[in-house]
């Protein structure tokens, strides 16, 4: 799910920073530094979408190095337990297939993929229903429900399902070609 | 141990046969009447109050109470003497002062007599048979209870049950209870047979067959259609008390596969069985399914540890009235829990007797294993069958099963055990027969080693003794197109099984990446391939993160391969060593370009070592060596190193002089020896403290080390190169016509006339101002790529580490971030010292084999490198030629005129109006600018 929602972070800023483009460094950095990483709170973040407000820088002794509190606001996406989500799958093997919804890493083991559907080896593993109308390979787009999920530092694992109503691919890369 | 109490209280003697284990035996029933009711009576007291542990604590015998001797009697007499002594009490009376005595079936030859003192059991045993007085031993207190404990519980050996065979074929054998007779203490037990049905058949039909060693045939299921190939004979037979068919063969009865064999229960072990995972789906095997996972759930719930359920714990009910019904833990008795019920309409708590317990997962949870061969696993719940539990563990993504009671929820994430002594997971390691390979997986005993072998994967079982050590060197590798390639660095494997595949370098050993893939799925992720069947991706970002310093590897990724041995081939700066090129960016940070590289000692007793550079004193470096614990100090000139990706580095720079000395002419090939290329990797280390100093505020050097603006001035580097080219090909003399230098090439033509004194007069301002001028960021970048390939014309005459050139104040940087022209300047200083930097008018010693060091005035600079120098420090003397690597140049002292050999000012005059460090603050005559260059590229002028 995303959210967008107002963070606040402490901002180290080299010296050779300070001078007109301050602020712009400042932003410039901000984003580097937290776009794209994971917190086990709030989970991605995805953008920043503007900054409310930058406090009173404080220097450090010794390094020279300012550290300004800086709020900003910004899209967050955090997976959470029962959560519907479409993904690409990005990879497969007997154990079930890989798919990531964004920065989230979805494993569907076989047990929760329906029964009707068995693991085909080759050069493209691929599970495919008895009468083979549905295939879920590499690329293909799956719509799925997140039963668990593990936050760690630096990434969110979630373990989906798509053993249950209106779960199951939703376009087929083998099927257009 | 309550049960002796009573005896005390009741103060009988009284023989005893506590272990209940001898039903059969009659003289069980021999006690007295009147006893047997006093002893029935105060048993009951006893168990109707629920005896606390304090309490049961308080009955232990102390010094007060009656003591326990050891009697020797005769072996096999042990029951009969106690049951003599009693007889002996009742006629007695009280006479007898003893207070019990005791047969124990498992301890032959002796029998305990409980009294207070010694002399009443010698009196109660004088004058019987099979009884030896000659020696009565006291048993300690603490030891008292031991004679009486009753060995474990009972044996509870019940249908369904999981026991092991203890002797046997079988030995160890899971088996399954099918039925019990406790008359006969036998049991029918189910196992998985191990026959060998060519040796059976062998023996049927009387052929002799040489016995081989005894071994053991595998478990397998019994197939009799195989069986009736050999002509075994097979009969079908109704058993008659169960109904049941099974086949016979040889006296064995088989049913569905399994063996059913009847064994004596005190071959059974019934204690700890623990069924593994394993064994129990293949007892499941053949087409049993429900009622099998509640009899071996029977034995599960028996080898539970005490504090099994813990509060808070979800729970699943699994027998009577309420099964499948779900709660949590609230409270945990002995043997009862009590839980609170999912459903609604139930009373809060209900108790529940443990063994109808079982622990109960949904799909999701996280969980950790606690008991089992995959201790310590974590993963997420996949899927719950009964009770057996599907994870998928965190680390290896791999599907574990489990019983649902071996797991416990948690938040934790590892991979069970990670580490075995000294070596973890991941490591890469040396194992005994010299193959290496990185650990992929640890076992509880034993650690699953990816052998580095590239052409297939290839795993490995090493114990932890069979591996010899770990390897933890910072290693490099050459990948296809020679970039260098570090740990960290991301490869895409170009050929073989992983082709395509791509991740950053994990371990580098002999050649070998092993690469960490998170999408590859087996091998924990890691692919071991050659090094140069991978490419580099994007930079190097160990040499960035370690150095912090990127550019070395980056800009020999944007080289065009057959560069890279050029560029490194500039030999260190004559006799500076390496270390004055560095001290020379380094803004006075001198010695410290060594240290922290990582060398290869050439010469002398620690030949071959490698170590890290500590400490760096004039010729002199201390060394901590990698292969032993030690710091060593090169003493001075049998000492120089390489750097390790074998740079010649001299370390001790008379010693590279004196080569220089020995052949004259051009060193170059010497330094070009491919072997020798990678020095810039190495040497990176000083830099990267550097450049962010000179170009604060200029350029956002310091943020990425790679931002688009750096690719950009880099890439003109490879443009910069054909100069160095034609210096190379030994024509030094050719620099002004390169076309790099165009702008700045008349004058430099001005210098080459021989009327010298014109030439630096009127010449230089407004052709440098010109080459000045298009010296934006880009070319200034482009050019600052050349400190590190400081060169001078194939190696100089020997110059004495002439303090100027040393060591500067760190802090000394006179740098105003703000003004660029300043900082571009800077690292402008080093491009053009590669060329020929000999100009005329300038003041140098000469030095040539056999002659002293004579000071001269170089007057013409000869299109062959070499120069003419008129010899006596105001250039008096006689005119000689001398090659360049015999000419040095004499550094300028502070307010000497100089003449600014390199840069974008080369041939400029001016006055050094201050020394920093390495550093020259010299006002440009010209422009009347003050500008900071390399003392390297100022030489002291002498106007003729």
């Amino acid at each position: 799910m995303f959210f967008h929602m107002v963070l606040e972070r402490n901002m180290q800023l080299h010296p050779r920073h300070f001078g007109r483009d301050l602020r712009d460094k400042l932003v410039t950095k901000l984003m580097k530094d937290v776009e794209g990483t994971c917190s086990g709170h709030h989970g991605f973040v995805v953008a920043i979408t503007g900054i409310d407000n930058v406090g009173k820088g404080l220097i450090r002794d010794g390094t020279g190095f300012v550290t300004f509190p800086v709020k900003y606001q910004c899209v967050v996406f955090r997976p959470f337990k029962g959560e519907i989500l479409e993904a690409v799958v990005t990879m497969v093997n007997k154990m079930g297939f890989f798919a990531e919804a964004g920065p989230v890493q979805v494993f569907v083991s076989n047990h929760l993929i329906p029964d009707d559907m068995e693991f085909q080896a080759g050069d493209i593993p691929n599970y495919t229903t008895y009468d083979g109308s549905v295939k879920i390979q590499k690329e293909s787009e799956v719509r799925l429900k997140i039963i668990g999920t593990r936050v760690d530092a630096t990434e969110i694992f979630c373990i989906g399902t798509i053993k249950d109503d209106f779960l199951g691919v939703i376009s087929d890369p083998g099927a257009n070609s | 141990m309550s049960r002796r109490r009573d005896e005390y209280e009741d103060d009988v003697e009284e023989d005893d046969e506590y272990d209940g284990v001898d039903e059969e035996d009659d003289e069980a029933d021999g006690y007295d009447d009147g006893g047997k009711e006093r002893y029935a009576r105060s048993l009951n007291v006893e168990y109707d109050e629920e005896a606390t542990d304090v309490e049961q604590q308080a009955l232990l015998p102390s010094v007060r109470d009656p003591k326990l001797w050891m009697v020797k009697c005769a072996i096999g007499r042990e029951r009969e003497v106690a049951v003599c002594l009693m007889q002996k009490c009742i006629d007695r009376g009280p006479e007898l002062q003893i207070r019990s005595a005791i047969a124990l079936d498992h301890l032959k030859n002796f029998i305990y007599i409980e009294a207070d003192k010694e002399a009443h059991v010698k009196e109660a045993i004088k004058g019987m048979r099979n009884i030896f007085t000659g020696k009565i031993m006291l048993v300690p207190i603490k030891e008292m209870t031991d004679v009486l404990s009753v060995e474990s519980k009972a044996i509870d050996i019940s249908r369904d049950t999981w026991v092991r065979l203890k002797i046997g074929t079988y030995k160890g054998d899971l088996a399954k209870v099918v039925d019990v007779d406790n008359v006969r203490q036998r049991a029918t037990v189910k196992v998985i047979p191990r026959i060998d049905l060519q040796a059976l058949s062998n023996k049927l039909e009387g052929r002799e067959v040489p016995k081989k060693k005894a071994f053991t045939p595998p478990a397998r299921f019994m197939n009799i259609d195989e069986a009736r190939e050999l002509h075994i004979r097979v009969e079908r037979r109704r058993d008659p008390a169960t109904g049941d068919y099974f086949e016979k063969i040889e006296g064995m009865m088989f049913k569905d596969g399994f063996l059913y064999k009847n064994v004596s229960l005190k071959s059974l072990s019934t204690q700890n069985v623990q069924p593994t995972f394993d064994e129990l789906e293949k007892f499941r095997q053949p087409g049993e399914t429900g009622d099998g996972d509640m009899s071996s759930l029977s034995t599960l719930f028996a080898n539970r540890k005490k504090g099994h359920f813990m509060k808070g714990d979800r729970v699943i009910v699994v027998k009577g009235d309420l099964r499948n019904l779900k709660g949590w833990v609230e409270k945990v008795e002995e043997d009862t829990v009590h839980i609170k019920p999912n459903e609604k309409g139930l009373p809060k708590t209900l108790a529940i007797s443990d063994k109808d317990l079982c622990k109960y997962f949904e799909p999701g949870n996280h969980v950790k294993v606690v008991s089992g061969a995959t201790e310590g696993a974590t993963g997420m719940v996949v899927s719950v069958e009964g009770h057996v539990v599907n994870l998928v563990s965190d680390t290896t993504k791999e599907l574990i099963r489990v019983f649902a009671d071996n797991v416990v929820e948690s938040s934790e994430v590892t991979s069970g055990v990670t580490k075995i002594g000294d070596y973890e997971l991941h490591d890469l390691v040396v194992l005994d027969d010299n193959s290496f390979g990185v650990i992929i997986r640890v076992e509880s005993e034993a650690f699953q080693v990816l052998k580095g072998v590239p052409e297939r994967p290839d795993v490995a079982l090493a114990r932890l003794r069979e591996i010899k050590y770990k390897v933890d060197k910072k290693i490099f590798a050459k990948d296809r197109y020679k970039n260098t390639l570090s740990v960290k660095d991301v490869v895409k494997i170009l050929d073989g099984p992983c082709r395509g595949k791509q991740g950053p370098v994990e371990h580098i050993y002999k050649g070998v990446l092993f690469i960490y893939d998170r999408h590859h799925l087996e091998h924990a992720g890691f692919i071991c391939v050659k090094s140069e069947s991978c490419m580099m991706v994007g930079g190097s970002r160990a040499n960035g993160e370690r150095n912090g310093n990127s550019f070395t590897s980056k800009f020999s990724h944007l080289r065009t391969p057959p560069r890279v041995p050029t560029s490194s081939m500039r030999p260190p700066r004559g006799g500076y060593g390496g270390h004055n090129n560095f001290g020379g960016r380094g803004g006075g940070r001198g010695h410290d370009a060594l240290i922290g590289a990582t060398v290869k000692i050439r010469l002398g007793h620690y030949k071959g070592c490698k170590g890290r550079v500590k400490d760096v004193k004039g010729s002199t470096v201390r060394i901590e060596l990698e292969s032993q614990m030690k710091v060593v100090a090169g003493k001075s000139p049998f000492w120089e190193m390489c750097l390790m990706a074998t740079l010649a580095f001299a370390v001790d720079r008379s010693h590279i002089s004196d080569n220089v000395n020995v052949t004259p002419s051009r060193e170059t090939s010497r330094y070009g020896m491919g072997s020798e290329t990678p020095m810039h990797p190495s040497r990176t280390p000083l830099h990267p403290y550097m450049t962010p100093m000179r170009d604060s505020g200029v350029t956002p050097y310091h943020d990425g080390m790679r931002t688009p603006m750096r690719d950009r001035a880099w890439n003109p580097y490879t443009p910069m190169s054909p100069p160095r080219d034609n210096w190379e090909d030994g024509n030094p003399g050719s620099w002004g016509t390169s076309p790099q230098y165009q702008p700045g090439s008349p004058p430099s033509r001005a210098y080459e006339a021989p009327t010298p004194g014109s030439g630096w007069t009127n010449t230089p301002s407004n052709n440098y101002n010109e080459a000045g001028t298009p010296r934006d960021s880009g070319s200034a970048y482009a050019n600052a790529p050349s400190p590190y390939l400081p060169s001078t014309p194939g190696g100089q005459p020997p110059m004495t580490p002439s303090s100027a050139y040393l060591p500067g104040t760190p802090g000394g940087q006179p740098m105003t971030p703000g003004s660029g022209g300043l900082d571009m300047m800077s690292p402008v200083v080093g491009a053009d010292s590669e060329g020929p930097w000999f100009l005329p008018d300038i003041l140098v010693n000469v030095r040539r084999p056999g002659d002293d060091t004579t000071p001269g005035v170089i007057r013409e600079v000869l299109p062959d490198g070499s120069s003419k120098i008129a010899l006596g420090s105001s250039g008096n003397g006689d005119v000689v030629t001398a090659l360049p690597n015999e000419i040095e140049v004499v550094p300028p002292r502070k307010l000497d005129k100089i003449k600014i050999m390199g840069g974008a000012h080369r041939g400029a005059t001016g006055k050094l109006i201050g020394i920093d460090g390495t550093d020259g603050i010299v006002k440009v005559d010209d422009t009347l600018d003050v500008k900071i260059l390399d003392m390297v590229s100022l030489a002291k002028l002498v106007q003729a």
